[in-house]
């Protein structure tokens, strides 16, 4: 085992060493020329160099998450919002990936009761097509799996979808504003446009984002629950027609990896 | 299912003594779509943590195809808060998965009562700070199963704690846990211009057989109070004072795999190829003289 309280020296640095990142005001002057082999200014200055790499880091990995929101807020605005996070935010992990989690959250919280408030709820999607695509893709089964399934026990069916399927339902057209800043240039506006419902998933080599109407979205998530085909229409309050559909869909686009039979039969 | 030896799927291709290209995202459908002509690859091993993913299945591609190094960031082995043993178990799936050749994580320490800077952050160099490191790579190496490359920090000041120079530090680290050393030589540049470093020194003071992987990349200049730093940001190529170090490395280290690394403003892979075949050309050219 390795010591984990190693000397207290080297502990005490590092905490030093921390608070000179955390304050970039004049009171850690004395710190940091305690630390520094050069007094002075110019002491706090070097330190200043670990304090920019850092915030930048923590930015850039914000940036790759969240592309979208960054291009419809400007650099500027996207720099200070993610140094605000930051703040309360700090990093629990040394895996960079880990720390966007909460971002959106947080923004639905910061831009609450303003015309902004939609940012977070794009923000939700860039998230979960983020994590759709960091899941295992498991091998799909064809609709001759359920052609296997005697009629009369379908109702009690139910199946088990990609590990890395997200579902994302927003008041906001979240899926129209995505799609419209995936290719190059100038993204188009978007005109009103009311709540949209949205499936990510992650097939073979890519992350897909689907837009779905609220009565196959609401099926979809109840199946993603392990509903089955009878509790999934009964939740969603929708018709035999709604799931066809959804299964069609949901086959042809590899979501199926399991279908599993009545557990009554 | 028919095979060679040398295609056992517990043998990873070894690393060629050769210039190899960083992989980076922008290049992954380059490199799966057109197999370019790279000696060996490294990449980054946090960013293929996931469970699956395109990201994930780029490299698993990759890795049969490219002799392979992973490289870490996010261990922060220097760290005196306790091993970070999630962070560990994702290092030790990704070696399970990728079946690198090379196996590299930095001579720093990145956390501090739980919270990360996700930085390269420096050492003093003093005796506990040799125990300390030493003791983590042990730990890893242990966990992992295999010998791990400690990588040279680039710094940006000097400080009042250090006892030991920066080579001695390294050595030390060596031959208490038994690991090999990734040299650095942009870094070694850098701290020369920020902190003094004797570069000829540090070269003589390093065990000769521990330098397993050489690093080359480039840097840039600022401001930073009264004083003009080199900042070690990849985002250029390999400036000429770096390829004068890499030349000497040459001589008192022999050939050794060596990676061109760009993390920013990253170019066409084609420039990145050209500068790997740069360092070939100059590495054939010291070890024929002084062979």
């Amino acid at each position: 085992m390795p010591p984990d309280r190693p000397d207290a020296p080297l502990l005490a640095w590092q905490r030093c060493f921390a608070a000179v990142l955390h304050e970039p005001g004049r009171g850690d002057l004395a710190l940091a020329s305690s630390l520094v082999a050069t007094q002075g200014a110019d002491a706090h200055a070097r330190i200043g160099v670990y304090r920019n790499n850092s915030l930048q880091a923590r930015r850039a990995a914000l940036a790759l998450a969240y592309p979208v929101l960054q291009r419809r807020v400007g650099d500027d605005y996207f720099r200070q919002l993610t140094h605000e996070y930051r703040l309360t935010h700090p990093s629990r992990s040394g895996d960079l990936h880990d720390g966007g989690g909460a971002f959106p959250a947080w923004l639905q919280e910061r831009l609450a009761g303003t015309d902004y408030a939609w940012l977070a709820e794009l923000a939700r999607l860039e998230w979960a097509v983020e994590e759709a695509g960091a899941a295992a893709a498991r091998a799909p089964v064809s609709l001759a799996a359920l052609a296997a399934i005697p009629a009369a026990a379908l109702d009690d069916t139910s199946l088990q979808l990609q590990p890395s399927l997200r579902l994302v339902s927003s008041p906001f057209p979240v899926w129209s504003v995505w799609q419209a800043n995936q290719g190059e240039g100038p993204a188009p506006a978007i005109d009103g446009g009311g709540p949209e419902h949205c499936a990510c998933v992650c097939t073979a080599d890519r992350v897909a984002v689907y837009r779905l109407a609220a009565a196959e979205y609401a099926v979809l998530e109840a199946l993603s629950r392990g509903a089955t085909f009878a509790a999934a229409l009964e939740a969603a309050r929708s018709e035999a027609a709604t799931l066809a559909r959804v299964l069609d869909w949901a086959f042809a686009e590899g979501l199926v990896v399991a279908v599993n039979p009545s557990v009554r039969a | 299912m028919t095979g060679t030896a040398a295609a056992s799927p517990l043998a990873p291709r070894p690393i060629p003594a050769r210039a190899g290209v960083g992989l980076r995202a922008q290049h992954h459908v380059q490199f799966v779509r057109e197999r370019p002509p790279a000696a060996w690859l490294e990449a980054h091993t946090e960013n293929y943590f996931h469970d699956g993913g395109p990201a994930v299945g780029v490299l698993e591609r990759l890795a049969e195809a490219y002799p392979l190094s992973l490289h870490g960031v996010g261990l922060g082995l220097g760290s005196a808060d306790p091993i970070d043993r999630e962070h560990l178990r994702r290092v030790r799936d990704a070696v399970r998965r990728y079946r690198p050749a090379l196996v590299s994580e930095h001579a720093c320490w990145t956390h501090v009562d739980g919270e990360h800077f996700n930085d390269l952050l420096p050492l003093p160099y003093t005796e506990e700070a040799v125990e300390h490191l030493a003791a983590r790579v042990r730990h890893v190496q242990d966990f992992l199963g295999r010998q791990i490359l400690l990588e040279n920090l680039s710094v940006y000041a000097a400080f009042a704690a250090t006892r030991l120079s920066e080579g001695e530090f390294l050595a030390a680290v060596v031959e208490r846990s038994g690991c090999g050393l990734l040299l650095d030589v942009n870094n070694a540049c850098v701290n020369a211009h920020n902190v003094g470093l004797d570069v000829a020194r540090l070269f003589a003071e390093l065990p000769v057989a521990a330098v397993q992987e050489i690093h080359l990349a480039g840097h840039t200049r600022r401001r930073v109070g009264t004083q003009e730093l080199l900042i070690d940001d990849h985002g250029s190529a390999v400036p000429d004072e770096v390829w004068a170090l890499y030349a000497q490395a040459l001589r008192r280290f022999g050939p050794v795999p060596t990676l061109i690394e760009w993390d920013n403003d990253i170019p066409a892979l084609e420039v990145l190829l050209g500068e790997a075949r740069k360092a070939d050309a100059l590495s054939r050219e010291v070890c024929a003289d002084a062979a």
